[in-house]
């Protein structure tokens, strides 16, 4: 039976868990409001950016960017997996590393793996063709590092060398949930219904300046850029959010282990007392007899 | 009078929505142009420059600096795409005079390749026309 000294001792113990647990909840909840803003403020623009693109290159005939052609002989593909640093956030790591698992294996691709973050890249160095790690200055990538990283993509792309190109990470859709999620950015595919529907909207065209092709030249790789940079917003989101999750319900643990083990240790120190008292009492009532 | 409302966008934020206009001012690839009501359907490349919106007698007139980018002009809706912008009062002089001096000690200094030599002329640009941007306001003041 465990005695009073131990149960003290993990009573401490819980309770500075407890501190722990707390702390990061809080911290996580301030950087998941300010992700969620970065989310935001980006998503105007990208979005604008992409209806810009469908109209252009619905008005225009015969236009073709190198970042809009398949290849489909080309079987190499590249997986950008995007995932955190940080352990201790619920299954926000081992969800996505289960999705790109399942993903490799139900594909005939050949995929060599990039990754951005640590953990899912631990949990599947083994099973996958591991290529790049790319780590930043900062925590969080800004806009030019992913910028660096989409345009060495992009050439790689462009030489023929890879086929493809998909980013996985978890979608954010609200502080409580996410989803895995696997995204193809290159080839950009563009629907031919939309196209054609986007056709009947605008009866007319706009006036180009300098020609609609440089234009789209121009803002193709800027989209491609913005979906990935998107993407990873996403992810830190997502991450911020499930550890915010993970730490409230280790904090609600901590207490409810501190209770019982208070109620625990409360009854013994009782049933200690109670003993004492009644070898005291009894050793009184044999001196009396 | 007729009205149109402008977006500024940039990838990092939306720098202003829905901002009311009777004319525009866009610094384009092949010089400046002046939007009115009722312009027609156009979509140009952006240079580097003042970006400034009348507002007519009702809202006030603004002024925001834009790089590298798109317009659309789509009846009466103007969507600014840039890859940065700010709004007049949001400079900051000392940065920006810190960030000349930089790009030009690079751009006289260092053997660059040509994408550097571009990047660092970009940024030489960019300041430039912050300096003088904050500048104007403070005569203005």
């Amino acid at each position: 039976m465990a005695n009073i000294k131990e149960l003290k001792k993990q009573i401490k113990s819980t309770k500075s868990t407890l501190k722990i647990t707390s702390a990061m909840k809080l911290v996580s909840a301030s950087k998941l409001a300010r992700a969620q803003q970065a989310i935001t403020n980006s998503r105007p623009y990208s979005e604008e950016l992409e209806t810009t693109i469908k109209t252009i290159s619905a008005l225009v005939n015969d236009y073709n960017h190198e970042y809009l052609v398949e290849n489909k002989e080309n079987n190499r593909t590249l997986l950008l997996v995007i995932s955190a640093n940080k352990g201790l956030c619920g299954g926000y790591n081992s969800q996505l590393a289960k999705e790109v698992r399942k993903f490799i294996a139900g594909s005939d691709l050949d995929i060599k793996v990039n990754f951005i973050g640590r953990k899912v890249r631990d949990l599947i160095k083994n099973e996958v063709n591991v290529g790049k790690s790319y780590t930043f200055e900062k925590g969080d990538a800004t806009f030019a590092e992913v910028q660096t990283i989409a345009n060495e993509l992009g050439a790689m792309f462009k030489q023929g060398e890879i086929g493809r190109v998909l980013v996985a990470f978890n979608k954010f859709n609200s502080a409580i949930s996410f989803t895995p999620t696997i995204r193809q950015v290159l080839p950009m595919s563009l629907d031919q219904s939309e196209k054609a529907e986007l056709k009947e909207k605008f009866p007319f065209d706009f006036k180009y300046d300098p020609s609609p092709s440089e234009i789209l030249d121009s803002l193709i790789p800027e989209a491609y850029i913005t979906s990935m940079f998107t993407s990873l917003l996403d992810g830190v989101a997502a991450e911020h959010g499930s550890r915010m999750v993970a730490m409230d319900n280790a904090t609600g643990n901590c207490k409810d282990a501190i209770k019982t083990l208070t109620i625990k240790m409360n009854k013994l120190r009782q049933a200690a007392i109670t003993t004492e008292l009644i070898e005291v009492v009894s050793g009184a009532e044999s001196l009396n007899g | 009078m007729k009205q149109f409302t402008v977006d500024v966008l940039t990838p990092s934020r939306a720098v202003a929505r829905n901002i009311p206009a009777q004319a525009l001012l866009i610094p384009t690839s092949r010089g400046q142009i002046n939007v009115l009501p009722d312009h027609t359907h156009v979509v140009t490349q952006l240079s580097t420059g003042m970006l400034s919106i009348f507002g007519g007698a009702d809202d006030p007139d603004r002024h925001f600096t834009v790089t590298h980018g798109i317009c659309k002009v789509l009846e009466d809706k103007i969507v600014i795409l840039s890859n940065t912008s700010e709004e007049q009062h949001e400079i900051d002089l000392d940065r920006a005079t810190r960030a000349l001096k930089f790009a030009e000690d690079k751009l006289a200094n260092e053997a660059l390749d040509e994408e550097d030599h571009l990047k660092f002329h970009r940024k030489a640009e960019r300041a430039k026309l912050r300096i003088q941007f904050a500048k104007e306001q403070k005569n203005r003041k």
